[in-house]
């Protein structure tokens, strides 16, 4: 198993790490950068508990080999926010009660996000598309829906523009 | 052609372990320093909620904030049996040794308090933490200064409680015992589909839940449970089915073995039935488990009802609806219709 060093920018830090070949990202990001909020559920893309975001894109990172990485930007769920500082979807899963056991949710605050930049105003088909491909066995899906509409409500009504009730 | 039905049914459900298990839970709780009060408990929070139940509990009876309650859960060093999270126990059986350790340090409070304040503990008042004479609440101690002044005396301000309910061993012969489960749970859900009869293909548009779970400690949470339930049910009613070959599961993954998306969502409305009718903690009953049961029959009835054909094998696949309709179909020629 031949070694080798990449490099690349992880929620804002740029890091150079010694890999090998055969490594993937999900076990890099987890046990070498000890970044646990990353899940692994079915290690073969089909759950998205391992949804991280590279490039601008929601991938599995179960799936990326970690020299794929070499010079990539990547984003997990601790990028996002911490306790001091939550992102407003994150609230936004606490207030509505999104979360249960909580195995999904860290792939769902990922896959939501990347939604809501890209669609800031979804309606209710449209944010059960956007996490179609995060399962979660707990929630029934209801309350995580809920969640991402408040989340937008308060996203569009801080950054001036269509403003709705939060309810 | 799509064709839409609406089905109902409704379940009970005994929980706990019930039928003369020796099935308990033990908790405690004391005043510690650092102004928290600590509840001792070896219940496992899953995801179902457990620990916020208790918190809400504890903070209830001792008339704090929860904010004031910090919990260890389930450390084998620290804690005491608790039972196992299953059986749709854990609101009824620890939420109780909760409730019953709370209230035995309520009443230490109160002993010790009416010592200090040289007082019966009917002439006593308590509020957000802080314990007086109701002619006097001026001069007031907080828990956590009286703690200080038991310690002094050699004591200690806390409980510990558990929770043994007895249940019946039900007659072998007949089935029944005067009092086999703890309590039952009741829930009755009318569910709509939308059949499509050219794919099979079944869509889940409502579910109109009725849920009996005696008071809803935190009705959010109650909510959380019964979605959750109902969409393992539509999995289970026309998705989930585990093909096992010569002792081998041959589907052992997530794209052959198919479980409810976000896309499998229906709409919900839940309509809590609060008769505070158990021995639960504030009259609280289980609803973990019984949340999934009515489901699929009612999705059942719900398909029978829009295209008459009944479908007695789980799941409901596509298949199975396009296969039924075409047998129907040719009954229906040759009796000539």
């Amino acid at each position: 198993m031949s070694k080798l060093t990449i490099g690349f920018i992880i929620n804002g830090q740029k890091k150079t790490i010694e890999t090998t070949t055969s490594t993937r990202l999900l076990d890099l990001i987890r046990d070498d950068l000890h970044l646990t909020g990353t899940k692994e559920g079915c290690g073969k893309g089909e759950c998205g508990a391992c949804t991280v975001i590279m490039n601008g894109e929601l991938v599995a990172s179960c799936l990326i080999l970690a020299t794929q990485s070499d010079g990539a930007v990547i984003t997990t769920i601790e990028g996002i926010g911490d306790n001091e500082c939550l992102d407003p979807v994150q609230e936004a899963f606490i207030e509505t009660g999104a979360v249960q056991c909580g195995f999904c949710t860290p792939g769902m605050i990922l896959a939501a996000k990347k939604m809501l930049e890209e669609n800031p105003h979804p309606d209710e088909e449209e944010i059960k598309r956007g996490i179609s491909g995060n399962l979660c066995r707990c929630t029934g899906y209801q309350k995580i829906i809920d969640a991402i509409k408040l989340a937008a409500n308060r996203l569009s009504s801080k950054n001036g523009g269509r403003s709705e009730k939060d309810d | 052609m799509k064709k839409q039905g609406r089905g109902i049914a409704t379940i009970m459900f005994g929980f706990g372990y019930g039928e003369g298990f020796p099935d308990h839970a033990i908790a405690s709780a004391e005043i510690e320093e650092g102004g928290k009060i600590l509840i001792r408990t070896a219940a496992a929070d899953v995801g179902q909620g457990v620990l916020t139940i208790i918190t809400q509990i504890a903070a209830e009876v001792l008339k704090v904030k929860p904010e004031a309650i910090r919990i260890i859960p389930g450390d084998t060093h620290l804690t005491k049996n608790s039972g196992s999270s299953s059986a749709t126990r854990q609101t009824f059986f620890t939420g109780n040794a909760v409730k019953e350790a709370s209230e035995g340090l309520l009443s230490n409070i109160y002993h010790y308090a009416s010592i200090e304040f040289r007082s019966n503990h009917v002439e006593l008042g308590i509020k957000d933490g802080y314990i007086f004479r109701n002619d006097n609440p001026k001069n007031k101690l907080s828990y956590w200064e009286l703690a200080e002044r038991v310690k002094e005396r050699g004591d200690s301000l806390k409980a510990e409680a558990s929770f043994f309910p007895r249940t019946d061993i039900p007659d072998p012969k007949t089935g029944q015992g005067k009092k086999v489960y703890v309590a039952y749970t009741f829930v009755t859900q009318v569910i709509e589909v939308e059949v499509d009869t050219d794919t099979g293909i079944v869509e889940v548009l409502n579910v109109y839940t009725a849920a009996d779970i005696g008071k809803a400690i935190n009705p959010k949470n109650v909510e959380g449970q019964i979605e959750g339930g109902t969409v393992q049910g539509i999995g289970m009613a026309l998705m989930e089915e585990q093909v096992i070959k010569e002792g081998i599961t041959l589907n052992p993954d997530l794209t052959s073995y198919l479980i409810p998306t976000s896309m499998d969502t229906p709409h919900f409305a839940t309509l809590l039935v609060e008769n505070e009718d158990s021995e639960g903690p504030f009259g609280a009953k289980g609803i973990g488990e019984p949340a999934t049961i009515a489901t699929t029959p009612a999705i059942a009835n719900a398909i029978y009802d829009a295209i008459g054909v009944r479908i007695y094998h789980l799941p409901i696949t596509p298949e199975k609806i396009l296969k039924a309709l075409k047998e129907e179909n040719k009954r229906g020629n040759k009796e000539g219709f």
